[in-house]
């Protein structure tokens, strides 16, 4: 009957979304790492930590307060509260026993409540077992005044700061990544002190008139010596006392350096993804960034461009020469393979970006990087360079929706410049914004001055501006002529004084980007004027 | 009729010839690799196995005679320079445009007496640029001016005794009258350069100056051939 009551109560909780959307408000709280309500939490956190510990070093010389007193109550308060909300955090209860019931009646035998209820409380038991766990309890423990010893908790609460700060997952990480070794190590420095240990005992006791009392001071004058730190509290001063030292102290030297150098060795491989976890962490912050595969020389151009433009981007590279430039020029790069889902997933392809551009030398990665971003985001802007006419097609097919060839249009301008060199420079001068003329687009929004408004009654010269054409969907313009088809679109060259203007046309024109800017001001002026 | 001696049979040679007018453009490869300079006959291009190192061997093709335009697209920065100064030391006026591998050529290759610097990289970069930022810009551009609609950008010479000479820009009506843009004017009077047609300028058109205009081509050809009708009623 129990059993029965238990298993409706999971599977309420199971379905309950006000149930999950709590539990996710606190794993956002507390535990999500990606999440930015937790660095306030913890920032929280460390210092109720460092002003307990404060008020608690405090209460060492002088009486307590009212307020201090109240003080602790809270912060005992607040840090059981925590600990309670992690152990329900760690494991979801309900979870366990929906699916030992389901595998009770899979495969037809008796739904034990017993075994449910065993698998829970070892989760949570697990839990409670790991490391911050019991930090965390021992922090709780206030300090009873008249138990001293008890004030040894004060340093539990201060390893708990560890839990706010990834510093130490980092340093664990790097010491287990080289536990081996630092084992062996371990166990050789073991054998040393214990030897030279029992041998300074030997040599120096004091019944012999030498300044070691007991082991003790033995195991404590051969740690001081092998670390070479010699407070000199205890010195030798019989010859095999000395002797013993002098081999003590050369061993040390050797073991020391032995421990530095797996150090620095196991930091060094840490570095690679210390590095890569940065990246990550900082492209979490962009809203809209665009992703660039292969930082080969087009994309450099890009970037370059990008960066005065301060378009937010992410450069992706195999290679790694090609990252340490990216490095050196501040920007934010990753040295993998573009076209593995996990690396464009972390790349953020779909947290954020709005276009990924694969530009590499080679048509066979970038046909790769295509498809497999298409695959992982149906909806992104994917633009490809293609370095061969034939494969234009393929990229296409991989869902490209623009495909660049370098030598196309280096091809074709040279043929430009052969053939009318004025005309080119005039291409070229009005694609590269360099002569501050640019050919901008107008949007008629609903109400502007544009709107309904028919060429002939916009004087566009006198405002310094050269009318291209019109873009537009509208049907209405359909029996124009100089009409152009794009994409979805038609293009009206050099409209006649009749054509009228419809909310959402786009006007090409061609003019000064102070003038467009102008004209843009009036535009969105006067569709925010009253009484139009 | 235009002589044009390209040296390098690669992709750009290709993509740049192939878009000349074979009726006005006398084209003459050059290229060592046999394999290519086969590859280039058999499109229909006139090829020569010349060394481009040595004077002579230059000379021979025509540089300093007849060749009005060099096109230096071999695969190394290096050569393409040595190539530029060796035919700038023969012909001081001959047009040579070269193509760059590593930006810092550029100058180089400019002090070696270049006209124009083509780099594919850096024009592709900037091609992907304006298609994120202005997709419909660069849309227009594609299917009109470098594709394959009908507008295109030309430029028109005012020849002598044109009906267009002493006439204002402001006094023009391509829109109307010929279905044209003028998009900027060279007006020699003034220096060189390409003025836009933002009506910040009213400039009187001579024999000489160059018209920009972007329309398509019927219109185009039809004005050319108007303007070069040489005026009877201007005393």
């Amino acid at each position: 009957m129990l059993a029965r009551t238990l298993v409706y109560f999971a599977y309420l909780l199971k379905t309950s979304e006000h149930y999950t959307q709590t539990k996710r408000f606190f794993y956002n709280l507390i535990e999500n790492p990606q999440s930015r309500m937790k660095s306030y939490f913890d920032i929280f956190m460390v210092c109720l930590v460092m002003l307990s510990v404060f008020f608690l070093v405090y209460n060492v010389e002088h009486a307590l307060t009212e307020t201090g007193e109240f003080f602790e109550q809270f912060v005992v308060v607040v840090f059981i509260v925590e600990y309670l909300l992690r152990a329900w955090l760690y494991s979801d209860s309900h979870r366990i026993i929906i699916e030992e019931y389901e595998k009770a009646k899979y495969l037809n035998t008796r739904f034990s409540l017993f075994k449910s209820l065993r698998r829970i409380i070892g989760k949570k038991f697990e839990y409670m077992l790991s490391l911050f766990a019991i930090i965390d309890l021992l922090a709780i423990l206030p300090s009873y005044r008249p138990l001293r010893i008890l004030r040894i908790l004060l340093i539990f609460r201060l390893f708990k700061l560890f839990r706010y700060s990834n510093s130490i997952k980092v340093f664990a990480d790097i010491l287990s990544s080289k536990r081996f070794e630092l084992i062996t190590l371990a166990i050789f420095m073991g054998i040393l002190v214990f030897i030279s240990s029992l041998a300074i005992y030997l040599f120096e006791n004091d019944s012999i008139g030498g300044n070691v009392r007991d082991l003790y001071d033995a195991f404590y004058w051969s740690i001081v010596t092998l670390s070479t730190v010699g407070y000199g509290d205890i010195t030798p001063i019989t010859i095999g006392g000395r002797l013993v030292t002098v081999t003590l102290i050369l061993t040390g030297l050797g073991v020391l350096s032995f421990f530095t150098s797996i150090i620095v060795a196991a930091f060094n491989d840490k570095m690679y993804t210390l590095r890569e976890n940065r990246t990550y962490a900082e492209l979490s912050r962009y809203k809209n960034f665009i992703i660039i595969c292969g930082f080969g020389r087009v994309g450099q151009e890009i970037a370059k461009l990008f960066e005065i433009d301060k378009q937010p981007f992410i450069v992706i590279d195999k290679d790694e020469n090609n990252v340490f430039l990216a490095k050196q020029k501040q920007y934010l790069s990753i040295q993998d393979d573009a076209s593995k889902n996990t690396v464009l997933i972390n790349a953020g392809i779909n947290r954020g970006a709005t276009a990924i551009l694969c530009t590499t030398g080679n048509d066979v990665t970038n046909v790769y990087v295509t498809l497999t971003s298409r695959y992982l985001n149906p909806d992104i802007s994917i633009i490809s360079r293609a370095n061969r006419q034939d494969n234009v097609n393929k990229l296409y097919q991989a869902g490209a929706n623009n495909v660049i060839q370098p030598f196309e249009i280096a091809g074709l301008l040279a043929a430009e410049y052969v053939g009318q060199p004025v005309a080119f420079e005039a291409i070229l001068g009005i694609l590269q914004n360099q002569k501050q003329i640019l050919m901008e687009t107008l949007t008629v929004q609903p109400g502007s001055l544009l709107e309904n408004k028919q060429i002939g009654e916009l004087d566009f010269e006198k405002r310094k501006l050269t009318l291209v054409g019109v873009i537009s969907s509208n049907k209405k313009h359909l029996k124009h002529p100089n009409r152009y088809k794009l994409k979805n679109q038609h293009f009206y060259f050099n409209p006649q004084k009749q054509f009228e203007l419809q909310e959402q046309d786009i006007v090409v024109v061609l003019g000064r980007e102070y003038t467009i800017e102008h004209f843009q001001d009036q535009i969105e002026k006067s569709r925010l004027a009253p009484g139009k | 009729m235009k002589k044009i001696a390209v040296f390098g049979y690669n992709r750009l040679s290709y993509e740049a010839i192939s878009r000349l007018d074979i009726g006005t453009h006398d084209i003459l490869i050059i290229e060592t690799d046999e394999s290519l300079a086969a590859i280039a006959r058999e499109k229909g291009f006139q090829t020569a196995a010349i060394d481009f190192r040595s004077d002579q061997d230059l000379k021979s093709i025509g540089i300093g005679k007849n060749v009005d335009i060099i096109f230096c697209f071999l695969p190394e920065d290096s050569k393409n320079v040595f190539l530029t100064i060796s035919a700038r030391a023969i012909d001081k006026d001959v047009d040579i445009i070269a193509i760059v591998e590593d930006p810092q050529s550029d100058e180089k290759l400019i002090a070696a007496g270049a006209n124009k610097i083509i780099d594919p990289y850096q024009i592709c970069g900037q091609k992907i640029h304006e298609l994120i930022k202005k997709p419909d810009i660069t849309n227009i551009m594609d299917h009109t001016v470098f594709g394959r609609h009908d507008l295109h950008m030309a430029e028109i010479t005012i020849p002598e005794h044109s009906y267009l000479e002493n006439t204002y820009t402001s006094e023009l009506t391509l829109n109307e009258k010929h279905n044209l843009v003028l998009i900027g004017v060279v007006d020699k009077e003034l220096d060189e350069q390409l003025h836009f047609a933002i009506g910040e300028k009213d400039h009187k058109l001579d024999a000489g100056d160059i018209m920009v205009v972007l329309g398509p081509s019927r219109e185009i050809r039809a004005f050319k051939k108007e303007v070069s009708h040489v005026s009877t009623d201007k005393i």
